[in-house]
């Protein structure tokens, strides 16, 4: 498919009913699932034949949603002229939806497995300042997509403000294998986050539980003695730790196969999945801030996740769109962080371990500690004297628990900063540092509590278009003298912030 | 050719010598109108009790009474607050203090300002102040609010400061 010419409206590939099936399923799930409860009801008091009204009733679902998908390609209608992108679209309520190219931050595109087999993808913009509704081309072809990503990554005018140090498009930066989806897996604790959200249904599986693997422990401590049943719950907790892991690692290999990166010019693109392709770009100028992060398991490895955060739109729970990249060592962390940030970002240190850190007061760590030393103590006295069993103690177990949790957070705790930009850095078991540039500063906060006062101290605030970075108990004097550098950075600066 | 001369971080402008501007006094009065509405209000909610116990509701504490030692600070603390805002419209940025206990001091540069906006709730406008709101690009509300300002100083504040964006789009 060739660019259309403008002011001409267009369809997408019929293929894109599929992208719209997804769509209205998703739109189901997200907004109707409360309404499907009476559903649930009426099947728990049903005294007919159950299965075939499901399949009926699933055989009309399907029927109507892809009606509905049908509808919804058909009215589906995009142009694209000298300046924005136009789509159409609704069959009841219809909208358009105009993108000026100069809005546009990225252009991601998603291609399943049978877009593949035809050669097309879903292009999604990522705009600057909207409010959730950003614009979708589905079942496109890839070479349009690829003369879409052309045309918007040189806008007529734009100068180029980073090192011109051009890679050639074909050659990746940075190619990620198996042995790396298996340290991503390892690392992503999302699995351990999702088991954490199941807590509430954890009673209704307990019941379920002894009746499933209850009474074979029974049955093999009576066979093989005590040593035996704890030997099978070992066991059990190990297997379901082998699957999580696993389960982990397949989701890697699901977004993560084949992930390679790419500089074209001064735009970033990174691809990578494995039913589904993902291709994401991002301007370099986009970047507000560059993050590094370092758990516990990327500890063990030296290894750290990447990623480029550009501008959230205005407006409650918003977040900063990411550009990941899910692993790199520390010399490649150096080399991308030199490219992205160009001249202004060279002395800007992002290893945790360097020594270019300065510490901020141990002052950080009072209140916590008063607060979490004080109050189990003061409870679990005042709980007992009020006649309770001296078992209530036990929840003065939580200080050493607090206490080390706060001091390792405050020596982990840190920033240092050149004349173009500031890191800071943060964490408790793992480490996170955080890269910005001064001239791409919003607006700047030096605040002192009473404490503070007394010791010369202040929390900085710095406030980016993608959020924020806290740089608390520092001496008051430096807090005064980076916002005054930040804000003779930003007042004299003639560049674009975006 | 190009320059890059090196900026001495003593010869910036400090913000400790600058002639900080005070909210309007009268922002005091409109601040305890509104305290004391809330505070009646809770008077109103804890004497509610004895009336819709019919055996007269038993407390070793009256409830209005328990009112007392929040309202006395609640109503006290604008006569604290409202003299420790200052603000002061320079000529790059605009800087703006708050806070009794935690202070602060925010500063927006006006080449980082998205929109501003100027309101007043009725309260406001019978003692004519207003609020001057400042977004920059990124937050989740007004990043900067200036509550209590004169009327006539806020619009006047809101022309000037949209002026000075104004000029700093032009000159990126």
């Amino acid at each position: 498919m060739k660019t259309p010419e403008p002011e001409t409206w267009r369809r997408t590939s019929p293929f894109a009913v599929l992208f719209f099936f997804g769509k209205v399923i998703k739109l189901i799930t997200q907004n109707a699932w409360q309404s499907l409860a009476p559903l649930a009801a009426f099947a728990v008091a049903y005294k007919g034949d159950l299965v075939e009204t499901a399949t009926i009733a699933g055989i009309g679902a399907f029927v109507l949603i892809a009606a509905a998908a049908v509808l919804r390609y058909w009215f589906f209608r995009y142009q694209f002229n000298e300046d924005a992108i136009l789509i159409r679209q609704g069959v009841i309520k219809k909208s358009q939806l105009d993108i000026k190219f100069d809005r546009i931050q990225g252009i991601n595109t998603q291609q399943n497995i049978v877009f593949r087999y035809f050669g097309l993808v879903t292009v999604t913009f990522d705009t600057a300042g909207s409010s959730g509704e950003e614009g979708s081309l589905p079942a496109v072809s890839q070479e349009f997509a690829n003369e879409l990503r052309e045309k918007l990554n040189r806008p007529p005018g734009r100068a180029s403000t980073a090192d011109d140090e051009g890679i050639p498009e074909s050659t990746p930066m940075l190619q990620l294998g198996w042995r790396e989806m298996v340290r991503i897996g390892l690392a992503d604790r999302r699995v351990y986050v999702v088991l954490a959200a199941l807590g509430p249904l954890y009673e209704r599986i307990g019941e379920n539980f002894y009746d499933l693997v209850g009474r074979h422990i029974e049955d093999i401590a009576m066979r093989g003695g005590v040593a035996g049943g704890i030997l099978t719950i070992i066991a059990l907790v190990i297997l379901v730790m082998l699957l999580l892991t696993a389960l982990s690692i397949g989701t890697a290999f699901l977004r993560y196969h084949k992930f390679q990166l790419y500089l074209d010019d001064r735009t970033l693109r990174s691809t990578g999945g494995l039913l589904t392709r993902h291709e994401v770009s991002m301007d370099l100028s986009k970047i507000q801030t560059l993050r590094l992060t370092q758990g516990v398991i990327f500890r063990c490895f030296r290894r750290f996740e990447m990623s480029a955060r550009q501008a959230r739109a205005s407006h409650q729970n918003a977040r900063g769109k990411n550009f990941v990249i899910p692993h790199v060592d520390a010399d490649q962390a150096s080399g991308l962080r030199r490219r992205f940030l160009g001249n202004e970002g060279r002395g800007l240190i992002q290893i945790p371990s360097s020594d270019k850190f300065r510490r901020i007061s141990p002052w950080v760590t009072r209140t916590p500690l008063f607060i979490n030393v004080l109050g189990p103590l003061l409870f679990s006295t005042v709980v007992y004297l009020l006649g309770r069993s001296p078992a209530v103690f036990l929840v003065c177990l939580w200080i050493p628990i607090a206490v080390t949790a706060i001091i390792l957070s405050w020596r982990h705790a840190g920033y240092h900063y050149t004349d173009e930009g500031l890191v800071r850095r943060s964490g408790m078991i793992g480490y996170r540092t955080v890269a910005l540039l001064y001239r791409k500063v919003q607006r700047v906060t030096v605040k002192q509590s009473p404490l503070q006062r007394r010791k010369g101290l202040a929390t900085l605030r710095v406030y980016m278009a993608s959020g924020s970075v806290r740089i608390p108990y520092i001496r008051h004097t430096t807090a005064k003298q980076l916002r005054d550098y930040m804000l003779y950075k930003v007042e004299s600066s003639t560049r674009a912030w975006h | 050719m190009f320059e890059n001369p090196e900026i001495p971080l003593d010869d910036l402008p400090d913000m400790e010598d600058i002639d900080w501007l005070p909210i309007e006094p009268r922002y005091i009065k409109r601040m305890l109108v509104e305290r004391v509405l809330v505070v009646l209000g809770l008077f109103l909610a804890a004497t509610i009790p004895y009336f819709i116990t019919p055996q007269g509701f038993d407390s070793t504490v009256p409830l209005p009474v328990l009112v007392v030692p929040f309202a006395i600070p609640f109503l006290a603390w604008p006569f604290w607050s409202v003299p420790r805002r200052g603000y002061v419209v320079r000529d790059k940025d605009i800087v703006f203090k708050s806070g009794v206990l935690w202070r602060s001091v925010t500063a927006i540069p006006f080449n980082r300002i998205q929109h501003v906006e100027t309101s007043h709730t009725p309260l406001d406008r019978r003692f004519d102040v207003a609020a001057l709101q400042l977004f920059t690009a990124g937050g989740t509300g007004g990043d900067l609010n200036i509550c209590g300002l004169a009327t006539n100083v806020a619009e006047r504040l809101r022309v000037y400061v949209l002026d000075k964006v104004g000029v700093s789009i032009e000159n990126a």
